[in-house]
């Protein structure tokens, strides 16, 4: 399961910029978005995701993003099947 | 002498500032109705046909509050009809800005949130910090000398050009951007100042009562209408205006500024006066010297009353001579841009030699013994000089005098 994809849908809709116009491996800071910009970009993707990350992750391109956002999914889903195990 | 070389608008009746003032010689009104049914009083008021996409990406419209987007288009404005050549100190360049309170829709939409159990928006303090837009534009124009802002409610962008002014002539800086910014219309500002019982009144189902809702100096005229924009001049120094052969649209002649202490938000005419007095003593000029007052005339039941007195006071003999409008008819308070957007008007008005009339006030207050312009006799050939007055709350008074090219 990767993120990416959701999160360049998420890009496109939110700042008009198409995913072949972001390199995930390429700095966000060097494509404009600047550190306010990903921090208001952040609280939409933990939003979105349903997911809390750290106020300042340490990321500079898509593809970490992606990366941390799969890591907290996983995260998510599994403390959910343990809680639904200790249900049953 | 300072020269104003640029002119910059986002305001009700648009943004070229010639076709703003023709609008206002005509008695067009821009203000209408705002959030039928969302609020418990029909609430009017006048707002920009805005289009932040010309000037932003909407990567670079994290954190920035419609107060700084309208702030950054009008003084882009302002900069590219002051057409100045490049290379400029950059910190030889100061921005002054009057806004009164900042980013309204950044914060109400973050108490909104946050009240309904939501998350407030992380940028959501420098979206509605009073000194972003200042911020904005200094980033957007590279101007690195003193960049202020003036929360001085009306009389905020009136006292960000005059302290402009004094920089510029206290050589301190050798390009002044300054004015002002206020987009307030969101429904929890207008509430507050519906409950303030100083907005006019009228009949939301009488077609074009909003419109004329504002009536400055009128028998029944019965508070004001709010506004939002942005105004921006660009000042210099006249010598440096005329060896880069800049354009020059009328001159900076005095300003003065005074504080009642007396009453929070009630006005007081020896207050005014003062400020008017002080501005024409920076003027060197004479009250009979003066044709063209654009008054700060909010057309609240005592405002009118106390600036009628203030004008009285120092005009004395004069006050026959010098004809009186407030165009707040017609764009609304634009509180903290009130000053700037009013102070384009009266340079206009001084450069094509027409007064925008006082509109609204065909029954005038018998008590206001002013020489109101009317709408069928806007001509004032050789027009000199003109005030522009601004009287906030707080008690704080700004007067601006203008003269022509």
């Amino acid at each position: 399961m990767s993120s990416l994809a959701e999160l360049q849908e998420l890009i496109e809709r939110k700042y008009g910029i198409a995913p072949a116009q972001l390199d995930p491996q390429g700095s966000m800071r060097g494509s404009g978005i600047d550190s306010l910009a990903l921090v208001e970009f952040i609280f939409e993707v933990e939003e979105r995701f349903g997911i809390t990350l750290q106020s300042n992750p340490d990321v500079d391109t898509l593809a970490e993003l992606a990366q941390l956002i799969d890591e907290q999914r996983a995260a998510k889903a599994a403390s959910g099947a343990t809680n639904a195990a200790s249900e049953a | 002498m300072i020269a104003v070389t640029g002119l910059g608008l986002q305001s009700p009746h648009g943004e070229d500032p010639q076709a703003v003032f023709e609008a206002l010689c005509r008695g067009e009104s821009a203000v209408h109705e705002v959030f039928a049914g969302e609020l418990p009083r029909p609430a009017a008021a006048a707002t920009v046909a805005f289009d932040e996409t010309r000037w932003f990406t909407k990567l670079q419209l994290a954190g920035v509050d419609r107060v700084s987007q309208l702030a950054v288009a009008a003084a882009d404005l302002a900069m590219r009809d002051a057409a100045l050549p490049e290379g400029s100190d950059p910190a030889r360049i100061g921005v002054f800005v009057g806004c009164g309170m900042g980013g309204g829709a950044a914060i109400e939409h973050a108490y909104r949130a946050g009240m309904a159990g939501g998350r407030v928006p992380p940028l959501t303090i420098p979206a509605f910090m009073p000194n972003a837009p200042a911020a904005h534009v200094a980033m957007r124009h590279r101007a690195q000398g003193p960049v202020l802002s003036y929360a001085v409610a009306c009389a905020s962008s009136a006292v960000a050009i005059g302290e402009a002014l004094h920089a510029l002539n206290r050589g301190e800086i050798d390009l002044a951007l300054a004015g002002g910014s206020e987009a307030l219309i969101v429904p929890g500002v207008v509430a507050a100042w519906q409950a303030m019982q100083t907005l006019a009144d009228f009949a939301p189902d009488t077609p074009g009562a909003a419109a004329r809702a504002c009536r400055p100096f009128a028998a029944d005229r019965c508070g004001f209408v709010l506004g939002e924009g942005a105004a921006f001049l660009v000042l210099e120094r006249e010598a440096q205006a005329r060896t880069r052969g800049a354009r020059v649209h009328g001159r900076l002649l005095g300003y003065g500024t005074s504080c009642d202490a007396a009453h929070l938000t009630k006005p007081d005419a020896a207050g005014q006066a003062r400020a008017l007095a002080a501005a024409l003593h920076m003027a060197g000029l004479q009250p009979r010297d003066v044709g063209y007052c654009n008054a700060h005339g909010t057309a609240t039941r005592i405002g009118d009353l106390v600036e009628a007195q203030a004008l009285a006071a120092v005009w004395g003999s004069a006050l026959p001579h010098l004809r009186v409008s407030s165009t707040k008819a017609l764009h609304g308070h634009l509180l903290g841009a009130a000053g700037a957007l009013e102070a384009i008007v009266t340079l206009l008005a001084l450069q094509q030699q027409r007064l925008p009339p006082n509109m609204h006030g065909d029954a005038a207050e018998p008590q206001c013994a002013l020489n109101l312009v009317r709408a069928a006799d806007i001509a004032a050939p050789g027009l000199q000089a003109a005030v522009s007055s601004s009287f906030a709350f707080g008690g704080t008074n700004a007067v601006l005098v203008f003269g022509p090219a």
